[in-house]
């Protein structure tokens, strides 16, 4: 059973996602305010949380930003739905993906399922120890450590699998469609902008090159390219 | 005419017709009184002179009376002195001017006579006996008698008035500034408070007022307090709702969904038609939401960026299209002018996203929403055009406003939340842009207008 933490401050809410979670093969706790939910998620018994951003005594940015300081535990936001702001905020913290609340549990469920492979087990076999060495810039996917210039990227699991596909696709075209569904497990949904928020928040982390070229380009309507000098 | 001009004027009319009816009296009751008087003075002086100069004749004759008139002649105030005889012979002197006139005068009155002309000297006759039984005229010119001009008579005057009238119309510009600044002030203010700046307050502008004006502003103070908070709470209350409305809809979700879960094949279908109608629930929250802080201005002071907004049409109605292919319908880019606009990109892309899918369902089955972006001078015009047979001309306004609902065939189709064209509105007034529908060729066309940042002219489809 893989142990989920929610920290959302609606006791019943968390009560009734437990309750899914588990028929879904989760073993999900809950806590009702920020501080409590910073110390459980730092006591290293979970595999992963989900994260309200209103929450009393220290809101959700709070925590996640104290959680970063010293863990990488994989952390879905539950974002108010339209607030773009909260959404950036969450994934310029460190937020591995986000969920508009209310959600829907399936798709909870599927988001969780996806940063657990993502953070469990390598994509796929050929990959298995796969290191990339490019332009400064080394990615290991045996040890999920991306490095620019000896420098660890504090990268999220889906930053990590972004700017892995694009560096084993460097000079070529990746499709949005393909990023979308090897990196966050689910099809390219019309209007869904979250791709371009993590391959923005991956570009502000790399930085651009000494000569002030993109890493990063974008192809308009088609995808993004990590470019070769 | 503005009100500082009137009251200008007509302080300035009204201290120039205060100092007309002044210098008037003046003439009237002081300058005339002193005329008259000088006039009896005069006469009585003639009189003094000829009784003495008949008794100097009697005593010392033409020798005496010489000496006398020699003397009297001397006088500051008096210019020239005459005596003649009836005939018109000078026995002294040659006065001239006027002789024959005081002359007769007095030969007619048989007593002193006076000519007092307005600037002119005064002259003046007396007939007097001499000793051997002669008659004659005693003719005396005095000076100029001087009744100081106010104005016009010296650089000192024209200075004077020049001064009179400049603060004049120092202190009636003085005057008028005093009077119509605070109603300028208060006009100010309720512009903008009507174009939403709540917290416009009039008083504390006018600190030191006390007055009809001041009572004026702490009332329209009072009214702006009022609709502030009256707004402030109803937009609270949007907000506060919508949002708590959401922690039932989150709990509701999950709950549905071990419903699901539990539940044989027979229930499926009405969940999901909850779980679609609790989704659309959802969905209108949101947009109230969005309204509401897009109302409350929270976006007019956003951080523009350049940005390339015919990319953002072109992602929108590539999304757009990809949706609308589903129901058998298309989106297509049909122009595309390469244009660059200040603004944020998250309201914008929602506001063209809102318009497209708007279209999107409302255009008939089969057909294409032709969207387009014109650069047009120096703006930026993005038109999107369905085929879904238009609505009433009369309706055409109220497309925009929140929850309205047409009367016409568009009703039926349901789906929508009716906020989608409000949100637009709002977002491209945050833009200072415009945004208008018309009916065009058997469907609506929804035009959005903004400020163009780039020159470039490049067609392209």
């Amino acid at each position: 059973m893989n142990k989920v933490l929610i920290i959302d401050d609606d006791e019943e809410l968390c009560e009734l996602v437990s309750e899914y979670l588990s028929v879904e093969g989760f073993d999900a706790d809950s806590v009702n305010d920020g501080e409590t939910g910073l110390a459980r998620a730092l006591s290293g018994d979970y595999e992963m949380a989900i994260l309200d951003v209103m929450l009393p005594k220290m809101d959700g940015f709070e925590v996640l930003r104290n959680l970063r300081k010293e863990s990488k535990l994989p952390v879905i936001m539950l974002t108010a739905r339209g607030d773009d702001m909260e959404r950036i905020v969450g994934l310029e913290i460190g937020a591995d993906d986000y969920l508009a609340k209310p959600f829907n549990p399936r798709e909870l469920a599927a988001r969780l399922r996806a940063i657990l492979r993502r953070t469990a087990e390598p994509t796929n076999s050929e990959q298995v120890g796969e290191v990339i060495e490019l332009d400064h810039v080394s990615i290991s996917s045996s040890s999920r450590l991306a490095t620019l210039d000896g420098d660890e990227l504090n990268l999220t699991s889906v930053e990590f699998e972004l700017l892995f596909e694009l560096l084993r696709n460097a000079g070529k075209v990746v499709r949005k469609e393909d990023l979308s569904e090897t990196v966050l497990d689910r099809k390219l949904s019309p209007f869904d902008r979250s791709l371009d928020m993590h391959i923005s928040n991956l570009r502000k982390k790399l930085g651009n090159r000494d000569d002030g070229s993109v890493r990063i380009k974008t192809i308009r309507s088609v995808g993004y390219i990590y470019t070769v000098v | 005419m503005k009100l500082f001009l009137k009251i200008f004027l007509w302080f300035l009319a009204a201290l120039a017709l205060m100092f007309f009816v002044i210098v008037f009296v003046t003439r009237v009751f002081q300058v005339q009184p002193t005329v008259s008087r000088w006039e009896r003075s005069a006469k009585n002086q003639l009189t003094f002179y000829k009784h003495a100069t008949e008794q100097i004749e009697a005593g010392t004759g033409d020798e005496g009376v010489n000496e006398f008139l020699t003397r009297l002649k001397a006088y500051g105030y008096i210019n020239d002195v005459a005596l003649y005889d009836d005939k018109g012979n000078a026995l002294f002197g040659t006065v001239v001017d006027h002789y024959s006139e005081a002359t007769a005068k007095a030969r007619e009155s048989g007593e002193a006579a006076v000519i007092d002309r307005e600037n002119e000297a005064t002259f003046g006759a007396v007939p007097l006996t001499l000793k051997n039984g002669r008659t004659g005229f005693l003719i005396i010119q005095w000076e100029q008698m001087r009744i100081p001009p106010l104005f016009f008579d010296s650089w000192v005057g024209m200075l004077r008035l020049a001064g009179l009238l400049i603060s004049a119309i120092l202190f009636c510009a003085l005057l008028a500034a005093y009077l119509t600044s605070p109603i300028r002030k208060l006009r100010r203010a309720a512009q903008r408070l009507a174009a939403g700046e709540l917290n416009t307050r009039v008083k504390p502008q006018l600190p030191r007022r006390r007055d009809e004006l001041a009572d004026l502003a702490r009332d329209f103070d009072e009214m702006a307090e009022r609709i502030e908070s009256l707004i402030t709470s109803q937009e609270r209350l949007t907000r506060d709702v919508s949002h708590e409305l959401r922690s039932p809809l989150a709990r509701m979700n999950v709950a549905l969904e071990l419903a699901k879960q539990r539940s044989g094949p027979e229930l499926q279908p009405l969940l999901s038609r909850i779980e679609g109608e609790s989704e659309r629930l959802n969905e209108m929250i949101s947009r109230i939401l969005t309204l509401s802080k897009l109302e409350s201005g929270a976006f007019d002071e956003f951080r523009g960026e350049s940005l390339d907004l015919t990319e953002v049409v072109r992602e929108v109605a590539a999304d757009a299209d990809f949706e609308a292919k589903a129901k058998g319908k298309a989106v297509d880019l049909v122009w595309s002018d390469e244009c660059t606009i200040v603004g944020n990109e998250n309201l914008l892309r929602s506001a063209i996203e809102n318009v497209v899918r708007n279209a999107v369902k409302y255009t008939d089955d089969g057909t294409t929403v032709r969207v387009s972006v014109i650069a047009d001078n120096g703006n930026a015009k993005i038109q999107i055009g369905d085929r879904g047979g238009g609505v009433p001309e009369s309706e055409l306004t109220n497309l925009f406003i929140p929850f309205y609902r047409l009367g016409a065939a568009r009703d039926r189709k349901s789906g929508g939340t009716g906020l989608g064209l409000a949100i637009a509105r709002r977002a491209v007034m945050a833009h200072k842009g415009q945004i208008s529908a018309r009916n065009v060729s058997g469907g609506l066309e929804v035009e959005i207008v903004l400020n163009r940042t780039n020159n470039g002219e490049t067609a392209g489809h």
